[in-house]
């Protein structure tokens, strides 16, 4: 604690002039932060996962000297997109190609403007505490009302050639206006011997009949640790496609909470996780259906290798009085080892009578079946494997509609299934 | 083709196969019938390598090299082959996608060249006409939707593209409608020629009429108590397998 809270005394020596109701803010986030404290195994929300990395190292924040030498091939790179480049932390403008019907907003305008996005008071996630104490990077846009957005906007969040221990606390606000189509891509990337520590916060408002598709990719360093905390808020009829790859970090910790605020709201949210040597991958997903007529569905499937763990935690909350609600989630995890270990709790709580909703999760390891098939073919044991694997994760990425995001996931799901799945 | 000696085999420790001895030379088509347990299904995991089944003694030769060492996948692109009594449903992996990577590893092994999608398309089209089967189950996962037939013609598209020397028909017929068996039994005859063995494993004489088997054996308690002709099965359809049993 002693060393976040050296940090926050330097970046509030680093902003001195900022404005001074953002700055209460920091001091109030700080402070909760610290009444919080990091999530212990007591707390049941947080039992499966060791933070303790965290707290006992010593990350400092990223100043204007820790941007490096920027690669000319920006890592990650999806083919035919926008881009906002963003690198240890800073904000790359000069790089950044972004669409006219996009615009860039200062934080400070954007806080005054909507200081309930920044509202802390009814949560208790520390990281949420501490990514609004310590802000110091990522961008809040706006994309304009009517606007169709052909082509995704991909943000790329990368840290490379660290010659610290750096910690950055990205926070992301996003409001899709009413009738706007976009596709954003929020990509997390790394390449480093130095471990890091990436906070990131987005919050993502999608107004009337709006649509949007939103694809995370977290492919840190396995050197890193990523905590992370993703709201939306969906207003009528609008329509949201959310699908997470994850990968990366030794720890990973992302809360999603959404909420279907208004009538006829659509949600889909799925998520492949794969996992490898000692990581641990934590997802809490809460999906709150507070209005009429909304559907929501979730799919989150797993693949661990190794000694890695995972953890799922969905719940969907139906509010009283809601009518004709839909909602449905599925966990399905795939063992690759019998030292990985899989936890998963789904859960629903239903406070209305109009509702369908289907909920369920299975953990198992390749079918024995499947694989004496496939060798039976004259197909061998490795490439069966693998055929099996791709099949497990293959509903979620034949869920991504846009070919440039498809082939470049596909390619980074089969390279991961290949290197991993010769040591089983 | 196959020769085995003198088999004993189980699983989880219990004997099924008894001593059993079949020969089955190059063109022939043999049918083994018997009841339920009495070890027909062991023998074909075990030709094709299953895992878990035991061999405790005896040999069994494919053109003269000892297989019970081989893995599964090398029998395969040896030249045998069995067609599933339960198919087995794999999601996701793509049915066209799967036939060629299988066809694929087979020419890479015979160290010819491996086919290119264009050309797999045209050569599949063509076999799946053979077995009567529509294309829209190329474009699914293996198995994935398939009705207990279209289960079953896969099976035989899968022979049919992979041309083994041998194949195994386990109980081929269960649950087949009359115009799934004519289908299925046809493509099995077209396909026969004096280069190619079959081993057919079934209950019922029905499968047999259509294919004319070259030898019928009956297995009871993990022997092969009986061999004959076409008479043989005939007379199990009347009598039932009772007279044979001690």
């Amino acid at each position: 604690m002693k060393q976040f809270q050296k940090e926050f005394n330097a970046l509030l020596e680093y902003w001195p002039d900022e404005d001074r109701e953002f700055r209460e803010l920091r001091l109030k986030a700080f402070d909760q932060f610290k009444k919080i404290g990091f999530p212990t195994k007591k707390w049941e929300e947080w039992q499966f996962t060791d933070f303790s990395l965290i707290k006992n190292s010593d990350f400092h924040l990223s100043w204007d000297s820790d941007i490096p030498t920027i690669p000319k091939n920006i890592p990650g790179r999806i083919q035919d997109t926008y881009l906002i480049l963003i690198v240890n932390g800073h904000y790359q403008p000069q790089l950044s190609d972004i669409p006219d019907e996009v615009s860039v907003v200062k934080r400070k305008e954007h806080f005054k403007k909507n200081p309930e996005l920044y509202s802390i008071e009814s949560s208790s996630n520390p990281f949420l505490s501490l990514n609004t104490s310590m802000m110091n990077s990522g961008l809040p846009i706006y994309i304009k009302e009517n606007a169709i957005i052909k082509r995704p906007l991909q943000i790329i969040y990368l840290t490379t050639n660290l010659s610290a221990k750096l910690m950055n606390h990205p926070r992301f606000s996003c409001q899709i206006g009413e009738n706007a189509e976009a596709t954003i891509i929020e990509h997390y990337t790394g390449s480093t011997s130095s471990p890091y520590f990436t906070n990131a916060v987005s919050s993502i408002n999608l107004e009337k009949n709006s649509r949007l598709n939103h694809i995370r990719i977290q492919e840190e360093d396995l050197n890193s640790n990523h905590t992370a905390f993703t709201s939306y808020t969906l207003d009528n009829q609008s329509q949201l496609e959310a699908t997470y790859i994850s990968s990366g970090s030794l720890l990973f910790r992302h809360n999603v909470k959404l909420i279907l605020k208004n009538k006829g709201a659509n949600a889909t949210v799925n998520g492949l996780s794969l996992t490898k040597t000692n990581q641990h991958h934590d997802q809490h997903i809460i999906v709150d259906h507070a209005s009429d007529s909304c559907q929501s569905d979730q799919l989150f499937k797993y693949i661990l290798s190794d000694r890695s763990s995972g953890v799922f935690n969905g719940k969907v909350i139906v509010r009283e009085k809601t009518k004709q609600t839909n909602a449905n989630q599925s966990n399905k995890n795939l063992l690759l080892s019998p030292n990985a270990l899989m936890n998963a709790n789904p859960q629903l709580e239903i406070y209305a009578d109009d509702v369908k909703c289907s909920h369920g999760s299975t953990t198992g390891q390749i079918d024995s079946e499947a694989l004496f098939y496939l060798r039976s073919r004259g197909i061998s044991q490795q490439r069966a494997m693998e055929l099996i694997v791709s099949g497990f994760a293959k509903d979620i990425i034949d869920y991504i509609k846009n070919t440039d995001i498809k082939s470049y996931i596909s390619e980074y799901v089969f390279n991961w299934l290949e290197g991993s799945i010769k040591n089983v | 083709m196959l020769e085995i000696k003198n088999l004993h085999a189980g699983i989880d420790g219990k004997e099924i196969l008894k001593g059993l001895d079949l020969t089955i030379k190059a063109g022939e088509l043999h049918a083994i019938m018997g009841r339920n347990g009495s070890g027909k299904s062991t023998l074909a995991n075990i030709i094709t390598g299953r895992e878990n089944y035991e061999v405790t003694s005896g040999t069994v030769k494919f053109n003269g090299n000892n297989i019970l060492d081989m893995s599964p996948e090398n029998r395969a692109l040896e030249g045998i082959f069995m067609s599933f009594q339960y198919p087995v449903v794999i999601p996701g992996v793509n049915n066209t996608y799967f036939l060629r990577a299988a066809l694929n590893s087979k020419l890479k092994h015979n160290e010819l060249k491996e086919v290119n999608a264009a050309d797999f398309m045209r050569l599949i089209r063509e076999k799946l006409k053979l077995v009567e089967m529509d294309e829209k189950y190329l474009s699914r996962a293996v198995n994935d939707g398939f009705s207990g037939g279209e289960k079953k013609k896969n099976e035989i598209l899968q022979m049919l593209t992979l041309e083994p020397k041998l194949s195994i028909l386990d109980e081929t017929d269960s649950g087949l409608d009359i115009d799934a068996l004519r289908i299925i039994a046809q493509g099995v005859n077209n396909f026969r020629n004096s280069e190619r063995s079959f081993l057919a494993i079934t209950h019922y004489q029905r499968l047999l009429d259509h294919m004319k088997p070259d030898f019928i054996h009956v297995l009871i308690d993990g022997k092969i108590v009986k061999s004959g002709g076409m008479s043989l099965a005939q007379e199990l359809e009347e009598k039932g397998y009772s007279w044979l049993e001690a």
